[in-house]
């Protein structure tokens, strides 16, 4: 089944969130609320169209999920990357092995 | 609301609009007519006085024939990004040599009008909150060093040429 | 190298103050992200994929150390301990916050150094050749020009909302290290039969969605008239550009559905109003700023050659890097180096703090403080004596600076793609690391010679894939990555745009394509001195179809 999460970059340091059940961004997309239905979609592009209007956060959208037991994981390999940091090391890690993606 | 500003302040009792479509003009108001429209009109008569909108797309240099019968030329700024009104005005004031009022309509917010006035531009119509509080502040976001010329003159012998700094 | 005086200063910090009230609007909400966005753009900020990024502008790919430790404190202090070096010289940090870009924007300053206008729909960095003021083969300097027309683009009234993004390059020899043809105005510094200096002038070339090589336009304009003419164009291109459609509102396009003759028409109109007027550059500007670019007094330094040979002779390793990664400089006691960021499987263009550290001191000890970046993401030291070679490779070797790879197979240009931009489709670092080791061998990378490798992440192009002379080309098909291969493209003076060879390969498959590719055209060239690209140009795409997809293939 695909459902949503509600994402965006925080205004201040433009580190990528995702809207929590309490309504608080959270940096961890395994912290996001799932809409399962219609109605909780609408109700969290609804709360994302109110934070980007009130400046908390920009380049809002809800993005689709799957559930894989407990692990949220993002259909597109964009957002996996966005939730998980890049898939290569870099600074004093630049060897690092390239992560699965 | 709109209001227009100058250098000098705001503007009271401005004289001029645009034309609304399925709306009559106020009252007394003065129109600032379409470039095909006023093209038209200046064939038909030998009247003054005329305001004219220039659309990003028209061809500024056709007023050049008629800028003593002109007034006004308000440059469009549809979106605060489409710059060609930039270029309008520059053209208007530089190569034309018109001397009359040149004002912004359209999308007009406070980072643009430095810009616009240096390239000419002398009266603006604003609604935009931010622009309206900042103006009415005197407090414009504008660098008085400029690495151009432009219209709008401003001091030469910053050492080279091309710069200029505003008096 | 350019020195601010006392306006330029000014002018910078002006600058600062005037974003620093722009951002603390923004965080207090009175301007909204729309209104705000072409604001940062035009101050270097982007929103890319996990972070804000900043695009800090390295005004024609020249800095010096103090410059340079600037940049590794600003990695250390505000990001995460790195910088990456572009293909139009600039660098980026990927972790700043919004809220630390004003305080940034002052530390630069203070060097002499600036984030304006390297984003946004306005006249960007003016990107030169990375061997300028050191190549035997120039008719001058192009640098001084190229620090005109910065100043001049700079906050510019009329400019500062075109169409799109506005690009130029400047080279000073027929010999074009600038890729002056995939820009939007390319310029060529010359001297006519009187010797005086002028500009040939090509417009409209790019990459991007639809790849276009720039069309020569003047043959020869005065130095003079650079500002004049270059205003001509953009005017032009202000007023007519296309702004309906962000993928066709480059020149580029300008000129082909216009037409070169009447778009040259149009300039030339213009440009008669613009000639002899303000915009005209005095011969005492012109020698002033000329000035500021003279080289450095360069000692003789004879016992250089003696000493090389028996450097060379002792340790091949040194030897490939001198073979490499050392170009001839008009003064015949020294030698322009390339820095190598391309390490085996490492980040093509990155740096570290202590990487970019250690770059300066060594610039200050053997280079005469002079450090430039080049388009294909490497540190240049344009000035080294020969007798210093030796010591040098000796300091960059353990800091993993001292790769003998320019030029050659593992010195990839790769965008950040998917890893870190926003507008990627796929990833560009893992192909490019991937690439790297399995041709890191020092002998198999002698053996095949010059072959540029170019990686974008998506069609905007910005690893310069489309002059590859092996493009790759990140796309997501059925949301999975895909990499479309190009073949025989160039950014010199014999510019072309590579062909699409096929379909495309996944991620685990390219590495094997690309070698496939390598080991057709070792099969088939006249001699080991035909270059890839020589070789594609004489037997064209087939040999490589056959290849790659099997002999019975005609088209991809």
């Amino acid at each position: 089944m695909i459902y949503k999460v509600l994402t965006a970059n925080r205004l201040g340091d433009g580190i990528a969130v995702w809207l929590n059940a309490s309504g608080e961004w959270t940096t961890s997309l395994q912290e996001a609320l799932v809409a399962r239905h219609a109605e909780a979609e609408a109700s969290l592009e609804a709360i994302g169209k109110r934070d980007f209007a009130a400046n908390k956060v920009l380049d809002v959208n809800l993005v689709e999920v799957e559930e894989d037991g407990e692990t949220i994981r993002p259909i597109r390999l964009r957002e996996r990357i966005r939730a998980e940091g890049p898939t290569v090391g870099y600074g004093e890690n630049a060897y690092a092995p390239t992560r699965a993606a | 609301m709109t209001k227009i500003w100058k250098e000098t302040g705001f503007v009271e009792n401005d004289a001029w609009a645009l034309p609304v479509e399925g709306e009559a003009l106020p009252e007394g108001a003065r129109p600032i007519l379409a470039l095909g429209e006023f093209l038209e009109q200046m064939e038909a008569s030998n009247e003054g006085g005329f305001g004219v909108l220039i659309a990003p797309a028209d061809d500024v240099t056709k007023l050049a024939p008629y800028l003593e019968r002109l007034a006004l030329v308000a440059l469009a700024f549809p979106a605060f990004n489409d710059g060609r009104a930039f270029s309008h005005a520059s053209l208007l004031r530089s190569r034309l040599g018109y001397e009359g009022e040149v004002r912004a309509v359209g999308d007009v917010l406070i980072d643009q009008i430095p810009l616009m006035i240096r390239c000419g531009i002398d009266s603006f119509a604003v609604k935009n909150p931010t622009a309206l509080k900042r103006l009415a502040e005197n407090r414009l976001p504008g660098i008085d060093l400029h690495t151009q010329p432009a219209f709008k003159s401003a001091e030469t012998g910053q050492r080279y040429s091309w710069r200029r700094k505003a008096s | 190298m350019y020195r601010y005086d006392e306006f330029d200063h000014a002018f910078v910090s002006a600058r600062v103050a005037q974003f620093r009230d722009q951002v603390e609007r923004r965080l207090s909400g009175e301007i909204a992200e729309d209104a705000f966005r072409p604001l940062r753009l035009m101050n270097g900020v982007y929103l890319q994929l996990h972070a804000y990024m900043l695009r800090v502008a390295i005004p024609y790919g020249t800095l010096n150390a103090k410059q340079m430790r600037m940049l590794a404190h600003i990695a250390r202090k505000y990001d995460r301990g790195y910088g990456h070096f572009t293909t139009r010289q600039n660098i980026q940090y990927n972790w700043p916050k919004l809220s630390d870009t004003p305080d940034i924007l002052t530390d630069l300053a203070s060097v002499e150094m600036h984030a304006i206008q390297t984003s946004g729909n306005c006249i960007r960095n003016v990107t030169a050749d990375h061997f300028a003021g050191a190549a035997a083969d120039e008719a001058a300097d192009p640098r001084p020009y190229a620090e005109i027309l910065r100043q001049w683009s700079s906050v510019h009234p009329e400019f500062s909302f075109l169409p799109r993004k506005f690009k130029i390059a400047v080279t000073g020899s027929e010999h074009d290290r600038a890729a002056i043809q995939v820009h939007d105005i390319g310029l060529q510094l010359k001297k006519n039969d009187k010797g005086e200096l002028g500009f040939a002038v090509w417009v409209g070339g790019g990459q991007g969605r639809t790849p276009l090589l720039a069309k020569k336009i003047r043959d020869f304009l005065p130095e003079e008239d650079l500002l004049s003419y270059t205003t001509a164009i953009v005017r032009v291109y202000n007023l007519h550009g296309r702004r309906d459609n962000k993928y066709k509102a480059r020149i580029k396009i300008l000129v082909h559905e216009t037409g070169v003759e009447e778009l040259t028409r149009q300039i030339e109109a213009e440009f008669v109003h613009l000639k002899d007027g303000e915009l005209k550059l005095p011969d005492q500007d012109i020698a002033a700023i000329t000035n500021y670019f003279a080289p450095p007094a360069l000692p003789e330094r004879p016992e250089g050659w003696a000493n090389l040979a028996a450097w060379k002779k002792a340790d091949e390793g040194f030897a490939r890097w001198v073979q490499q990664n050392v170009h001839p400089h008009k003064n015949p006691d020294y030698a322009s180096v390339t820095i190598s960021l391309k390490p085996i499987g490492g980040i093509p263009g990155d740096a570290t703090d202590s990487q970019m550290d250690l770059v300066a001191d060594l610039a200050e000890e053997y280079a005469f403080d002079e450090i430039r970046i080049s388009h294909e993401q490497n540190i240049i030291f344009p000035h080294v004596a020969i007798a210093d070679l030796e010591p040098l490779y000796r300091a960059l070797q353990p800091a993993g600076l001292g790769t003998a790879n320019a030029g050659l197979i593992t010195d990839i240009i790769a965008c950040p793609g998917l890893d870190y931009c926003a507008l990627a489709n796929a990833r560009s670092i893992p192909v490019a690391q991937e690439l790297s080791t399995r041709f890191g061998s020092a002998e198999r990378q002698a053996e095949i010679g010059e072959l540029k490798i170019k990686i974008s992440g998506c069609i905007n192009a910005c690893g310069h894939h489309h002059v590859g002379h092996i493009g790759l080309l990140g796309v997501e098909k059925k949301g999975a990555e895909l990499y479309q291969i190009t073949l025989g493209g160039s950014a010199d003076e014999n510019s072309s745009i590579g062909e699409i060879i096929g379909r495309g390969f996944e991620p685990e498959k390219v590495t094997d394509a690309v070698e496939t590719v390598v080991n057709t055209y070792l099969a088939i060239r006249t001699h080991a001195s035909e270059r890839f690209i020589d070789t594609y140009r004489r037997v064209g795409p087939q040999p490589f179809k056959d290849a790659l997809y099997g002999p019975s293939s005609k088209a991809a």
